[in-house]
């Protein structure tokens, strides 16, 4: 249960056209993360999804049913909206037992979900609050928990965590991650952050103005990104790109036809008398990490990330080198080149 | 709300640092204004020493308060003082004082349903008309303006164009309203007139009692509905969208949805509208009075009318029992405010 196919996913708002033929299978008990700059289809293409918006054109299935047609109520699914919408003027428990009681679920199986999800979620302490009585992150686990308790075919997820605070979502992420591992539910979440799509998905999406760049594991990712806008997406600091010409300083050796730019992670790069000189104008001590921001003789920008501590200052000039084996290469029109 | 620290200094005088190059019409205009503030910037200064901070707020509302004083406080006070009076004079000097007889003659009754066993049977006739009249029209009134504004929260076509059709009677004048319904409703009226091109025979609506109460509850809506409408358009739109769509996720049926979600949030709107409609109704005259004359015979004729006609219009005007009843209704009034208030404050706080 929960294995979706997207195919041909089309939608446009006017004459805007906000996804441009998606396609797409989502194994059951995945966790997929869409990920993307701001304003790429997100969002649009979950609520296709989820039947909340239909597309101009395309199927989507659920486990082999073609529920294009089929209303958000009846696609046995599930959504955590980014602004929670708990509804406020009921109580948690409320909140909780509405969709159940839509169902006509029998009492006691509606009180026994609801003990489960409060248990899991810990907040059995909150049953008789209002959403405006609660914290943001207790809100959140309430949205959590109203889709917990409807335990649906597949949960989606927009931006969940997007308004909580740093900490909060550290560890908001990490409950998440278990909450997944435990009931094995296929999720689908959307998100702009890197790092939350990095530490949480079974496979990545990578959206860009309503079209697909690259469908990967995290790893896959980061080690292999199919072009460009991927490589410069995922891993921060961002991936160094050099001009190919000028990538003889950095990394001897020959490149593969056809190689229009070379990339190579901050990580990927480290100090070494036998390399290029870098003129540091800025330093980030992180203290596990230490980040370089500078300038190539070319005027070519470049950051170095070092594990540790550096003793280098803003003016000074470094000599720096690609590790071996570790450089991305890319075509002029921006597609991955292997080496 | 608190202090918003102080006012920038000098607030009248020109601030050099900032003067454009090219004054605007409004800083022309603007000048004598600041030179006449900062004229009185000195005096000011001084007299609120004198007069401390309270008292300079008092100054201030002082104006106000004469106005209002003038034209509601001692009016009041008039009004009560010809309510305890008696006579047909209408000059206060010459009239008797008779006590509390005309709140007598108001309310003494064998039997308060039965206005004919009452000592002034036209105030009891108004007041069962007004009761009447106002529990059908509040509910009425309260339907169609909920309904209106469940259409026109939805995304239907030319949506700004209907929200001004149904708001533009508001805009209206009551007797504007009276006369065009007359026009319509009257015995050689334009309804009268499409019923006898259909080939039916013509009623004389509004010399019938029953058509001629719909018909004053019937325009009382019509002109006011869309007012109503207009707030709870407003609590509707305050109803966040994301609540629906994960009502829709949640599999909640629309009548559910509006019976479990839309009613208790628009509730706290609702019930102000409820108030206020109320109270409107309670005043019911001029659309109606223009529309039927309170007639046929007494049948619509609802407690203002009375409380005019006694006061003022009838041969043997009695304004001592005219102050009487518009103290009672004002009584009634007061309390559906006070009510009003304590619902709007309990609204603001949710
Ligand atoms: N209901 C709508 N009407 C018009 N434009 C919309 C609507 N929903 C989204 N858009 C537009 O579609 C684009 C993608 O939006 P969205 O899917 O919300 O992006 P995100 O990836 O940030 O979630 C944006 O340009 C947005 O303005
Ligand atoms: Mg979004």
């Amino acid at each position: 249960m929960g294995q979706i196919r997207l195919q041909g996913i089309r939608k446009s708002f006017g004459a805007l056209e906000v996804l441009k033929g998606i396609d797409l299978d989502i194994a059951e008990g995945e966790f997929v993360v869409f990920v993307g700059p701001s304003g790429c289809g997100k969002s649009t293409l979950l609520r296709q999804i989820s039947g909340l918006d239909q597309p101009n054109a395309g199927r989507i299935h659920i486990d082999g049913r073609d529920v294009t047609d089929v209303g958000a109520a009846d696609r046995g699914l599930a959504m955590v909206f980014q602004s929670y919408a708990l509804y406020p003027h009921m109580t948690v428990r409320d909140n909780l037992a509405f969709g159940l009681q839509n169902n006509r679920m029998p009492k006691a199986e509606i009180a026994s979900r609801i003990a489960e999800a409060a248990r899991m979620l810990e907040i059995g302490h909150l049953m008789q609050r209002r959403p405006g009585q609660l914290s943001g992150g207790q809100r959140q686990r309430v949205a959590i928990g109203r889709a917990v308790v409807r335990d649906p075919t597949a949960f989606l997820l927009d931006e969940p965590l997007s308004n909580l605070d740093a900490e909060l979502r550290v560890s908001m992420r990490a409950e998440l991650a278990a909450l997944h591992a435990r009931l094995k539910a296929t999720m689908i979440y959307v998100t702009h952050d890197q790092i939350e799509a990095m530490t949480l998905a079974d496979r990545i999406v990578v959206l860009r103005d309503g079209e697909i760049e690259q469908v990967a594991t995290p790893m896959e990712l980061f080690n292999r990104p199919a072009n460009l806008f991927v490589a410069g997406f995922i891993g921060a600091p961002r991936m160094n790109l050099i001009d190919a010409a000028e990538a003889a300083s950095l990394a001897p050796g020959g490149l593969p036809r056809g190689a229009a730019w070379v990339g190579v992670r901050p990580q990927n790069l480290r100090l070494d008398d036998a390399g290029a000189e870098l003129k540091v104008d800025l330093v980030e001590a992180l203290g596990t990490e230490t980040v370089l921001h500078g300038q190539l003789a070319s005027g070519t920008r470049l950051i170095v990330a070092q594990a540790g501590q550096v003793d280098a200052a803003r003016g000074d000039t470094l000599r720096v080198a690609a590790e071996p084996g570790k450089l991305h290469f890319f075509d002029d029109a921006g597609r991955r080149v292997e080496p | 709300m608190t202090m918003q620290g102080e006012a920038p200094a000098g607030a009248g005088n020109p601030a050099p640092q900032q003067a454009p190059a090219r004054r605007s019409i409004g800083a022309v205009l603007a000048a004598p204004v600041g030179l006449l503030a900062h004229l009185l910037d000195g005096p000011m200064r001084f007299w609120q020493r004198l007069a401390g901070r309270g008292g300079m707020i008092a100054f201030f509302l002082l104006p106000n308060m004469a106005v209002f004083a003038l034209f509601v406080i001692v009016p009041l006070g008039i009004n009560v003082a010809y309510s305890l009076s008696g006579g047909t004079q209408l000059f206060l000097p010459s009239r008797s004082f008779v006590g509390p007889e005309n709140f007598a003659r108001l309310l003494t009754c064998d039997n308060h349903l039965a206005p004919a066993t009452c000592r002034d049977d036209l105030f009891w006739i108004a007041v069962w008309n007004t009761v009447r009249f106002v529990a059908l029209q509040v509910v009425v009134l309260v339907a169609v303006a909920m309904t209106t504004a469940l259409i026109l929260n939805r995304s239907i076509r030319a949506r700004g164009f209907w929200r001004a059709v149904f708001f533009f009677p508001v805009l209206l004048s009551p007797v504007v309203v009276g006369l065009i319904w007359k026009w319509i409703f009257q015995r050689q009226g334009l309804l009268n007139w499409l019923m006898v091109e259909m080939g039916l025979d013509p009623v004389n609506w509004l010399t019938d009692r029953t058509w001629a109460y719909v018909f004053s509850v019937g325009i009382s809506v019509w002109a006011h509905a869309g007012f109503y409408a207009l707030i709870l358009l407003a609590g509707l739109q305050a109803i966040p969208r994301h609540i629906y769509e994960a009502a829709e996720m949640d599999r909640t049926s629309p009548a559910r949805a509006f019976r479990r979600i839309t009613l208790p949030l628009l509730w706290p709107n609702l019930l102000v509208v409820i108030v206020l409609a109320l109270i409107r109704a309670v005043q019911v005259f001029d659309e109606v009075y223009v529309l039927t004359g309170g007639g046929p015979g007494t049948s619509t004729m609802y407690l203002t009318q009375y409380i005019y006609e006694t006061g003022f219009a009838s041969t043997l005007r009695n304004p001592g029992v005219a102050a009487a009843a518009s103290l009672m209704m004002g009584g009634v009034l007061v309390v559906l405010t006070l009510a009003q208030i304590a619902l709007t404050r309990w609204r603001d706080r949710q």
